[in-house]
Formats: structure tokens, sequence, C-alpha cells
């Protein structure tokens, strides 16, 4: 035996151990591949079966109650009744239908059976005839012709043997020639049609039965019934754990393209309560339906505005364009969501939800199902960030008058140069060497002549666009130039440095001022304001009148009064409680009178407001208005009405005298000003006007010498879409990653702490406070701090401005996506700009659901809504669009009675002037009959003139006791309208539309719920609606339609008839309101 | 290296443009200097002579019937003997009358005062009064409205400015003045078109309008020898080569043939 090495490794060594560790770390590598691979890096799995646990346990409980309700409607004896009358059809219809059944049975036989011989027969015919007809007609073919002819009759009369099947189901052998069959075959399908016509006849019943028990059922359960439940059931019972994805493909787009394929959502892999396929349209799903409120982490719910979906279909939006997110992810929720460093579309959070809307919808003044974005938008012009800050589309007219002004003034100086050239060039020419040289600077000096004149054209068409935006233009705060006329000099510096103090609700933004900046302020403001012409010195008026006034002219859409809980009225204007420790009562009577009054009017071209003086060089009176708008030093278009929106309300001078009275009477007894001597020390001003060019006043005001102020802020148009690195966090930046807020405690979002170094984050502090940014930070001249000042908003508000400031953004989205519908649709988003810029909602309600500020004030509830200023939600279908231009214009319809409301002059409340520019009106006129979905151009309806026997009728329509109409329409007697609740017939012809005012005679509570305007005055009867009152014998003969009748007998109204009924005096269609007559 | 190529062919192309440019532009500019060699000689009054002649016209002149006015009321009233046209107006004897005798040539050596009287030109009867006028470049025109309706003045110049002014009844003196030398600028009145006249623009004062009888003088010639020309508007031009002596009186006559 050999001797074996003393070390032999093969024997010696075991390699067990490493192998069983090998195979150890092996094993555990694949249950962790395997746990990741089913579990841990598929949570989606998990949430499914959670999901369909969840789920059809509630499905089971609906339908155990969906059971039960069943149960109960189905015994009652409506539901008994229902059933037996459809038993009953059917009973009687089923001899019937078996019958004709039995004969349509029986033709569908008998054509089957001549079916293969009338079609040979047809085709043998058919080519015989050809070859009959392809022969020549000549002489030499005569003999032929007639042979082929021959062929033709003998194949019609040949028969073909049929075994033709008769009712009692026999079949008989016939012999069928080529007309038999051919007639036979149409008589066949004839009686077929007739047969399955008097089918539906004698089941007609049946459906009927059929149709009311459904109705029946779908009015007593509603929602899906057992049957669809049991469907849905099976489905989630059976639901595939998968992965769930929309592909998002738009044609030729490649929508948030990372590789170019388009966009995939996976989000209802986990938000499966939004896949239709579970929760169909229609069916709500909240956590509390599946008992899951409690969690945190129960993605299940249904989408809550499923209405969206008609708009936005799920397979060309998906989810993550509208909600941000990381479509695609699905290994944790941080991921899914895009809530982490390097991902640019975060999820946005519930508060913000609506930045998702303004992506697309970024030049909307108004988006419907987006109210958080509309108050932002309404609020970003209110609360003045508009002054500092551009946002492409708001306040335009600004900037295309900036444009306009400059242009004017490039084109005066092109025209001043080439006036200059042209003698210069005549000169050169008389002076030539040659005529050919001469000849050519002549007609350069003509050529010059005629391109100033072309100037001259484009300037006047210039100064016609300025003469509109002029009075388009609007600033956010008060004109300052008029601070002397009007202010209490000792009130400025305490308002600079107690804003909010003030007035609690104010646009005003706290400025963090120091009081040596304050003094300097309020002494620039002071020193640059206008010292003339003086004011007319005003008589003392009717607090207590004016009281009356005010809280009913319509005065609390805008401003509010009163303090705290007792405050009400709107929060576009300023609150007046405390009005009178401010103003000058002379100044605030002409305002009250007229706003838009200005003590002296601006020259935009050279800089300065224009004197008296200007006027008298010229010989002419200092008078500037709209109508003389232009400059008698430049000839082009003045400011000549003060920038605000506040509107005229064509007060008398005691009216306006009466409100004013009032309003000085609204004051804080305890408030108490210092002396403000320094007011008027000019060693101030210098600081002064260095300090307001800083904090951007006259971004918002109007201050004499910064007209032309630009604005100070960033652009914020495409604010979202910065990157994170260009906000400066300052020194906040360690507590914005850390999640500590400025106030030392941790931030929570949507339940959960998290950090907020993100533009959310951002927004969200520099809106509640921009002055934490300069916190710590070493700025020795007080210049160098953050011009921003603190915005009052309040948090709600603010979280409408973040969303829209978070939606803002560059989009990643192919442009197609974009909201710019160049329909009619255009015209309402044009009109909504328009509508917001002036409050008109302040008043009226205009949208359906939308609620106005007067409607929730306490003197229009209950009865007292009568009172309320008209709803819009019809007024494009209501109104003739030509008339509605001139009543915006003009809303006293009247050139020399104006002290009025032009349609409504029992109303309290008044329409006010609002000086629209033709631009706005037209704009306005679109928008409300885009609204109502009105073809443009308007073309008016032709009605036919009533004749004698007609008018008769319609007279006894409208005197009957049954149709009250004159209890509550006014007629223009004073004593008459005293209890007037409507306009006069007397505007109807010029004012209406036909069609919606026969809807509205006939239906009014469908257009506008809620109108004292009393429905059932017609009934319809058959295809004509019929008065439903007594009416004398000869008028119940009338066979026409007697609403149509009775809106052309209101569209012939004139004075003369409306006193005949009434037995009155008449009055003229425009004669003065009592309230005129004071 | 193709693209290296164009570069620099289109900067040399560019270049030699620019050069080439400035070049010729210094041509141009120095041309019209000497264009214009600067007189300085002024006439010595002591020793000039004159032109003088008579034009008449070889053969009959055109006949012309009466012009209508009944377009202006005014004009008919204003004339109650027919009126022809003046566009050739004779005298006995074949003599011709408005036609500009001037000197053409010769004289560019010389620089003359600008006339400081004016010339007027009136609108008498709906016609032209003078019908042709000369004045010399820069010296001022009137133009006169004695009618009691409006006329517009409307000179249709080929090398001058071209102007069209309205003068109503009693309006002030239209003037103006013509830079450039033009024989003869039509001057029309589109209100009234059969008003027809002539501005001779002349660079010198060396010049004379015959009258109905034919004859023209032209006085203060400087001694030398000149190129004399005679315009009619009908029949044009005829050139005549005049000496001059010191104080001596030179006779040309003309004669246009009638066509």
């Amino acid at each position: 035996m050999p001797e074996l090495p003393p070390d032999d490794p093969i024997k010696s060594r075991s390699f067990a151990n490493p192998i069983l560790i090998a195979f150890f770390v092996l094993l555990l590598c694949v249950s962790w591949a395997m746990y990741q691979e089913f579990v841990g890096l598929r949570p989606w799995r998990g949430y499914q079966n959670e999901f369909a646990s969840a789920y059809s346990a509630y499905l089971q409980k609906e339908l155990r109650a969906r059971d039960a309700a069943e149960k109960t409607v189905s015994s009652s004896a409506d539901y008994q009744k229902l059933v037996a009358n459809l038993n009953q059809a059917q009973d009687a219809a089923t001899p019937k239908d078996t019958a004709i059944e039995k004969q349509i049975a029986v033709v569908d036989l008998q054509r089957a059976a001549i079916l293969h011989a009338f079609q040979t027969d047809r085709s043998l015919v058919g080519s015989l005839i050809y070859d009959y007809e392809i022969v020549p007609n000549t002489a030499d073919y005569k003999s032929e012709k007639q042979s082929r002819l021959k062929d033709v009759l003998d194949a019609e009369a040949k028969t073909y043997s049929v075994d033709w099947p008769d009712e009692s189901g026999k079949t008989t052998s016939r012999d069928m020639n080529y007309k038999q069959l051919n007639d036979g075959f149409n008589q066949l399908l004839d009686k077929k049609a007739q047969l399955t016509a008097s089918e539906g006849d004698a089941n007609k019943p049946v459906k009927d039965a059929q149709d009311a028990l459904d109705a029946y059922l779908a009015a007593k359960l509603p929602g899906l019934n057992s049957t669809q439940l049991k469907g849905l059931l099976n489905t989630v019972q059976s639901m595939d754990v998968t992965l769930v994805q929309i592909n998002v493909n738009p044609p030729g787009h490649e929508i948030n393209d990372v590789g170019g394929v388009g966009l995939t959502d996976r989000c209802q892999s986990c938000h499966v309560g939004t896949n239709p396929k579970y929760v169909p349209p229609g069916f709500v799903l909240t956590k509390a339906d599946l008992g899951m409120q409690k969690s945190n982490d129960a993605p299940f719910s249904s989408h809550p505005d499923p209405d969206l979906f008609k708009w936005h279909p799920l397979d060309t939006f998906g989810c993550s364009p509208c909600h941000g997110g990381n479509g695609r992810a699905l290994s944790t929720v941080e991921t899914a969501h895009g809530r982490y460093e390097h991902w640019l579309w975060p999820l946005y959070y519930p508060e913000n939800y609506e930045a998702g809307c303004q992506q697309c919808h970024s030049a909307d003044a108004w988006t419907e199902h987006a109210p958080a974005l509309n108050e932002a938008k309404m609020l970003f012009r209110e609360k003045g960030c508009i002054g500092c800050h551009n946002y492409s589309g708001f306040d335009s007219q600004a900037d295309q008058l900036q444009d306009t002004i400059r242009e004017i003034a490039s084109l005066e100086k092109e025209k001043d140069t080439d006036n200059q050239e042209i003698p210069q060039l005549n000169k050169q020419g008389d002076q030539a060497p040659d005529n050919a040289t001469a000849q050519k600077l002549y007609a350069q000096a003509t050529n010059l002549t005629v391109s100033v004149s072309k100037i001259d054209a484009r300037v006047e068409q210039l100064d016609e666009l300025s003469h509109s935006l002029q009075q388009e233009v609007k600033r956010v705060g008060p004109d300052l130039k008029e601070v002397r006329m009007k202010l209490n000099p000792t009130w400025i510096p305490y308002w600079l440095s107690h804003t909010w103090n003030f007035d609690p609700t104010t646009k005003m933004p706290q400025f963090q001022l120091q009081p040596d900046e304050v003094q300097a302020i309020s002494a620039f403001v002071w020193q640059q304001g206008l010292k003339g012409p003086a004011l007319d010195k005003q008589p003392a008026g009717d607090a207590s009148k004016g009281k009356d006034l005010f809280n009913s002219l319509g005065c609390l859409a805008c401003h509010s009064i009163g303090r705290g809980s007792q405050q009400t009225g709107g929060d576009v204007a300023a609150n007046l409680s405390r009005v009178g420790e401010k103003a000058n009562y002379d100044y605030l009577v002409r305002w009250i009178h007229d706003p838009r009054v200005r003590t002296a009017p601006y020259d935009p071209y050279l800089h300065r407001d224009l004197t008296p003086a200007d006027y008298a060089k010229k010989g002419l009176p200092f008078v500037f208005d709209l109508q003389h708008s232009t400059s008698p030093v430049d000839g082009h278009e003045l400011v000549v009405q003060q920038q605000t929106i506040m509107p005229d309300f064509r007060l008398s001078w005691e009216e306006a005298r009466d409100i004013a009275s009032y309003l000085m009477t609204q004051k804080d007894p305890g408030a108490h000003y210092d002396q403000a001597s320094y007011i008027n020390d000019p060693s101030l001003f210098d600081k002064g006007r260095t300090l307001v060019e800083h904090y951007g006043c006259a971004n918002c005001h109007e201050i004499s010498g910064l007209e032309d102020a630009a604005r100070i802020g960033t652009d914020l148009t495409q604010e979202g879409s910065k990157p994170i690195e260009r906000f400066d966090f300052a020194l906040l930046y360690t507590k914005a990653q850390d999640g500590i807020l400025p106030d030392g405690k941790h931030l929570v979002r949507d339940g959960q702490s998290s950090a907020w170094y993100d533009l959310k984050g951002f927004f969200d502090e520099k809106l509640a406070d921009p002055e934490i940014f300069d916190e710590g930070k070493y700025k020795p001249d007080p210049m160098d701090r953050l011009h921003m000042p603190k915005p009052n908003i309040d948090p709600e508000q603010r979280d409408a401005l973040v969303s829209f400031l978070l939606g803002s953004t560059e989009s990643t989205l192919p442009p197609s996506y974009q909201y710019l519908p160049t329909d009619q649709r255009k015209y309402i988003q044009e009109g909504w700009w328009i509508v917001t810029k002036y409050n008109c909602i302040g008043c009226h309600q205009i949208d359906i659901g939308q609620k106005s500020v007067l409607m929730g004030l306490p003197m229009y509830q209950g009865d007292n809504s009568i009172g309320l200023p008209p709803v819009l939600t019809s007024e494009g279908a209501r109104v003739n669009p030509e008339w509605l231009k001139s009543f915006l214009a003009n809303p006293a319809l009247s050139a020399t009675d104006t002290d009025r409301d032009g349609v409504r002059q029992y109303l309290k409340v008044r329409m006010p002037t609002f000086f629209l520019s033709d631009d706005e009106i037209r704009k306005l006129v679109l928008f409300f009959e885009a609204l109502s979905s009105q073809q443009e151009p308007f073309i008016p309806e032709k009605l036919a003139p009533l004749t004698d026997q007609e008018r008769s009728v319609a007279r006894s329509i409208f005197t009957s006791p049954a149709a009250p109409c004159l209890k509550c329409h006014a007629t223009g007697n004073l004593a008459h309208d005293k209890n007037a609740t409507a306009p006069n017939f007397l505007l109807a012809g010029q004012r209406l539309r036909a069609p919606w005012t026969e809807r509205w005679i006939t239906e009014p509570a469908t257009i506008i719920p809620g109108t004292a305007m009393p429905s059932g005055l017609f009934v319809r009867q058959g295809d004509r609606w019929v008065f439903n009152g007594p009416l004398p014998a000869a008028a119940k003969q009338y066979t026409g339609d007697e609403a149509d009748l009775l809106t052309r007998y209101l569209f012939e109204m004139t004075p003369q008839e409306q006193s005949m009924l009434t037995g009155r005096t008449p009055s003229a269609p425009n004669s003065g309101s009592s309230s005129a007559k004071k | 290296m193709n693209r290296k190529f164009v570069c620099w062919a289109a900067a040399f192309v560019l270049s030699a443009a620019i050069v080439g440019c400035s070049k010729s532009s210094n041509q141009s500019s120095s041309e019209g200097q000497s264009a214009a060699p600067a007189a300085t000689k002024t006439v010595d009054m002591a020793t000039a002579g004159s032109i003088s002649g008579v034009v008449k016209l070889d053969g009959a002149p055109p006949k012309y019937k009466p012009i209508n006015m009944s377009a202006d009321p005014y004009c008919v009233k204003a004339n109650p003997n027919p009126v022809f046209p003046d566009e050739v107006v004779t005298g006995d004897g074949g003599t011709l009358a408005n036609v500009v005798v001037y000197v053409k040539s010769g004289a560019e050596g010389y620089s003359f005062p600008t006339p400081s009287t004016p010339v007027t030109f009136d609108q008498k009867g709906c016609m032209y009064t003078p019908h042709v006028v000369a004045l010399m470049v820069g010296q001022e025109l009137q133009v006169l409205n004695s009618d009691n309706t409006t006329h517009n003045i409307h000179p249709t110049p080929a090398d001058n400015r071209e102007w069209n002014k309205s003068q109503p009844p009693n309006a002030p003196a239209i003037t103006d003045s013509f830079a450039r030398p033009e024989v003869a600028i039509p001057v029309k009145c589109n209100v009234h078109p059969w008003m027809k006249g002539y501005f001779a623009v002349l660079a010198n004062p060396l010049f004379s309008v015959t009258a109905k009888d034919g004859k023209f003088e032209i006085k203060g010639v400087p001694p030398g020898t000149y190129t004399v020309e005679a315009w009619q508007e009908k029949y044009g031009v005829l050139d005549q080569t005049v000496t001059v002596a010191a104080s001596q009186a030179a006779t040309s006559d003309f004669t246009f043939k009638a066509q």
C-alpha cells in the first residue's frame, strides 16, 4: 500500500463549511430577492390586496343594504301595482305577440323557399337582356335582335318549381315564372315590415309599463342595483393583482418625454379607487366607506371631482400632468410622489391641488372647478401684487399704454427729425450740381413729407388707442397727488406705521418702516401733493339720510363697514369705519359725487400735471374729461380720470353730501394722532423720495414725478419653474432642510413632518412674512433690506396664492394642452377679466353657483332678497346686445336724467357708471352672449305684428286676474311704482330678446330659480302654450300660441296702451324715478 | 477648410467693396465741385452792351376755338367777349409774342445779383397775365388773384420742386421762387383746366420776353460771345451766336416756322 502524502489537501481539508456558508448566503440572497420581487419593490401588491378585501367587504355590505331596500320597495303597494300593470300588459300582449311571431316565421320560410329560384332567374333574365341590348338596332341585325328578344321572353316565361310552405306547416309545390317570383319576393318583404311594426304596437303597453317600473325603481332606489353590485363584487373578488398603467401618447407629441415614448402613469396601481373598472363613474368611494378614515396610508378614495374627466380624459391626460409626482415610480410612496431631491415636479399637497390647473389655464381669468385659483387671481390684483410684480396677461393695459406712449413719443421725435430734414434736402436739391441729383433730393424730401403724414396717421390711431387704454388702466392704490386735499396730514405717518391697525382688512401691505423712514415718506408725499386749484366748499349734509343711501345703494358690494364681528360688506375696497379720522369732507363729497374727477390732468408726454395756465395759453377753459382728453400743449391723450375702479353712482350733490356727512361720523373715539410738523420740512424731501422709490410706492399709487415708475418686483409668470437654487433662503437654509419653521416649530404637511426646502416652502414663508429672510443678515444700510412688504392675506388666501405661483410654470406639456380657446369660450375668458376687475360679482350673480357679496349681507336676507340686483346668468339670452351696449355705457339710459337706474328704478341698489372703454363694453357684451351660447352677430327675430283680434286677446290675458303683471312691473307712474319690483314693459321691445321672453313668461324658474316671477302662467297643450286662467269667451277661441302672443304684445307696448290698461295717465318710458325728485 | 475659405473670401470682397465705395464717393463729390466753377467776375455796367431784335413767325398761326368757361359762371361773366387760347399770339406782320429770349451760354464766368424786384403773375378773367413769366433763379415771384373766384396755382416743374396752392379771392399774394434754371415750367389751375401759363427760370438776368410786336431787348450784357436762345411754348427753341462789343447794341432776330 503506497503511503499517502501526509498532507493531502483533498483528503485532509473539507470545504463543507464554506459551501454551507455560501449556501446560506445564497439562500438569503434569493429570499431577499424574492421578498423584494413580491413585496419590497412592489408595495402596490399590498395596496391592491388591501383594497380588494376592504372594498369587497364594503360591496357586500352595500349589497345587503340594497337587497333589503329592494325588498322593502318590492313589497310596497306602488311597486306591486306597477308590477301588476306590467304583468297584465304582458298577459294582454303575449297572445298577439305569439301570433305575429308565428306569421313572421312563416314569411321567413316562404322567403327562404323562393330566394334561390328568384336569384337564379333574375341573373339569367338580366344577362339575356344585356345580350339583347348590345345588338345594334339596325336593319342588318334585325333578325338577330328578334331572336335575342325571344330568348328573353322565353326565360321570363320559364317556370321554376318552388316548395311553398303555408301557415299550417305543409308545403305545396308551385311553378312560378319570373314575374311571379319577383312580385312574390317583394310582397314578402312588405309583409314582414308590416308584421314587425304591428308587433311593436302590440308590445307598446308592455314597454310603457316596464318604463314606469324602471322610473319608479330609479327614483326609489338610486345607484347601482343588486345585479350590478354583484357584478362589481365578482370583479373585485377575482381581481388580478397587477400593475395598472395609463399610457398617454398624444399624437405628434411626446408628453413629459423621458426617453421620448410618452407619459406612463402607474398611479392607479396603488390608487385603485380611481380606476373606473372597480369604482364606476358616479360611484363615490371614501376612506370612511372602507372603514379606513384613520389610516394615513390608504390611497383608495375615488376621484373627488369626476366631472373633470369629461374635459380631461384619463387616456390623454393621465394623472401626473395635473397632480405632479413621478408617475412611473412604484417602489415607495416618496418616489412615486416625486418628493425627493432631484425630481422637478413633486406632487402638489392638497391645499395646492389647483396649481395643476394653472399650468394649462394660466391665461384664464376664471377657471371652472378651480375656486382657489380664481380667488388667487383676484387677490393678485386686489391685494396689489400686480403693482410690483409683472405677470403676463395681468393688467396688460398699463403696459400697453406705456408702450403706446413710448411709441408716440418716438414717432414724434422721428417726425421732428424728418421735418428738419425736409427743408435741408430741398436746399441741397436747390444747390445740386445737376438736375438728376436735384430730382433725387427733391424726391427724397417729398417721400419724407409723405412719411411724416403717415406718422401723423399712426399717431392719431395710437392716440385713439391710448384714449381707450387710459380709461382701462387702474391703479391698486389711491391717487397720492391729492393728499393735501383729501387727507388729514397727521394721519399719514400713523397709517404708514399702523396700517392694519387702522384698517384690518386693507389691501395695503404692512411695510416694516423705521420711524425716520415714516417721517421722510410722509413729508415727501405731502410736499409732492397738488396744491391747487382749491376744492369747492361743501355745506353739511344729512348723515342719517346718508347712512340709508350708503347701506342701500350698493356701496357694500366693495366696501365694508364696522369692525370685527360687526363688519359687513365686501373686501375689494377699504373698510370705512374710521374714514372720518382721515378724510377731508369737501374732498369726500366730490369723490362720492364722481370718483373719477381729478384735480388736474396728467400729461404723460410732458411728465407733469397740467395747470389752468397751460389751458389759458391756448385760450381754452380748464376743462378735462373723457370728451376733452387731449393735451392743449402736445395734442396727445391726457390722464383725465382718477385711475380707480370706483364707479360713479350718478348722485346729486345733495346725496353725495349726505353720504359724506355719514362717513365723516365714522371714527374711533379713542383715536389719537401725534403732531406731524415735520411733514412740511423740505430737508426730508430727498430722503423721502429715495424711500418711496425703494419701496415701489408708485407701483400702486399715483405720485407726482414717479408716474412712470417701473415695477420693482420680480416677474412671476414662470416663478414655479425656477430651480430651487435660485430662491434665496438666506440664513434659513438649514432650518428649511430640517423642517424647522422660522417660529421654531416643526413643519407638518399632510399629517407628516416635512422639510420646507422647496418652492412651496419658500412661497408659504415669503407670503407669511417676507422679513424673515432678512433675519440675521448683516445689512447696515436699511436700503439693503428686502423690499417686499407683508401682504394682508389670511392663511386660506395664502394657500390660494401659493397654488397660483406653483402652477405658474413654463409648462412641460405640449402646447396643445394649453387652454387657449378660439371659440366663444375665448369671449368668456376675456369677459371674466373685466368682470373680476370691476367686481361685477360684488353685486351680481353671473356664474351658476357663484354668490355675490350683496347676497350675503343681512339686509338682503329672506323676503328682502327681492331688493337684490338682477341675476345675470342668462343675461346674454335675455337682452338685445345693442341695448346692452348702450346700457353699459350709460346705465341711466338717459343723457339728462341720470340720477336713477335705467331699468330697475324700483331697486334701491343702483347700477353705477363704470366709464368702460369701448373695447371693454364690446368684450362684456360678447361675454354675456357667449355665457348664454348666443350666436354673434345678433339678428333679432322678426315678430309678426298683432292683428286687432290678437291684440284684444292679448289684452284680456294681460289684464286677467290670473296674470297680475302690473302688480309688480313698473309703469313709470310714481304712485304705482312705489311697490314695483320688476321692470317697465315699455323697455321690452328694445331691451329683450323675444325667444327668451317667451321662455321667461312660461317657465321663469328654470332660468332664474327663486325669481319673484311666478311660473305656471301658461300651460302646455299639445304643441302650444295656453294661458292658465279664466278668459272671456271671445279670447278662448284663439288657437295660436298664447305665450308667443303675449310676447308680441309686450314688445309692442306703448305708453298709451299701458295707461289705458291701468286707467292712469301715461308717462314717458324714460321719465324719472322717485329717488331723483327728492 | 471650405468654410474657412468662404469666410476669408467674404472678408476680402467686403473690404474691397468698402474701399471701392469710398473711392467712388470721393470721386463723385470732387466731380460735383468741379462741375460748378466759381463765378467770380461781376459785370461792369459801364462797358455792358445789349442784345435786341424781333421774333417772328413764318407762316399762319393755328386757328383756335373760343374757350368754353361754362364750368365757372364767374369766368363767363368776367369775359363778355370770347377768349382764345394764348398758345400762339401774333401781332401785325407775323410778330410773335410770349417768346423768352435769353443768354443760354457764354455768361457762366459772371456772377449776377438776383434782381430785387419781384415778378408778378396775375389771374385775371380766369386767364394768366402775363401768359409767360421769365425770372431769374431765386428771384421772387408774386402770384396775384384779381378774380372773384378761387384759383389754384400748380406749377409742374421737371427740375424744381412742385407745389400746388389754393388762392381764394382777395387772398394775399403767394410768393415763392425757384432754385434751379428751367425753361419753362408749365403752370396750371386744376379748377379751371383751360388756364395755362409758363415760368421761365433762368440762371442769369440776361433775358427778355417778347411783347405782341415781337420785340425784345436784353440789357446789361458784358462784352463777349454768347449763345442766345429763343423759346416758344409750341415751336420750341432757336439758338443763335451773338457777339456783343463793349457798350454796343447787338441785334439778333429769330423766326419760328409755323408747323
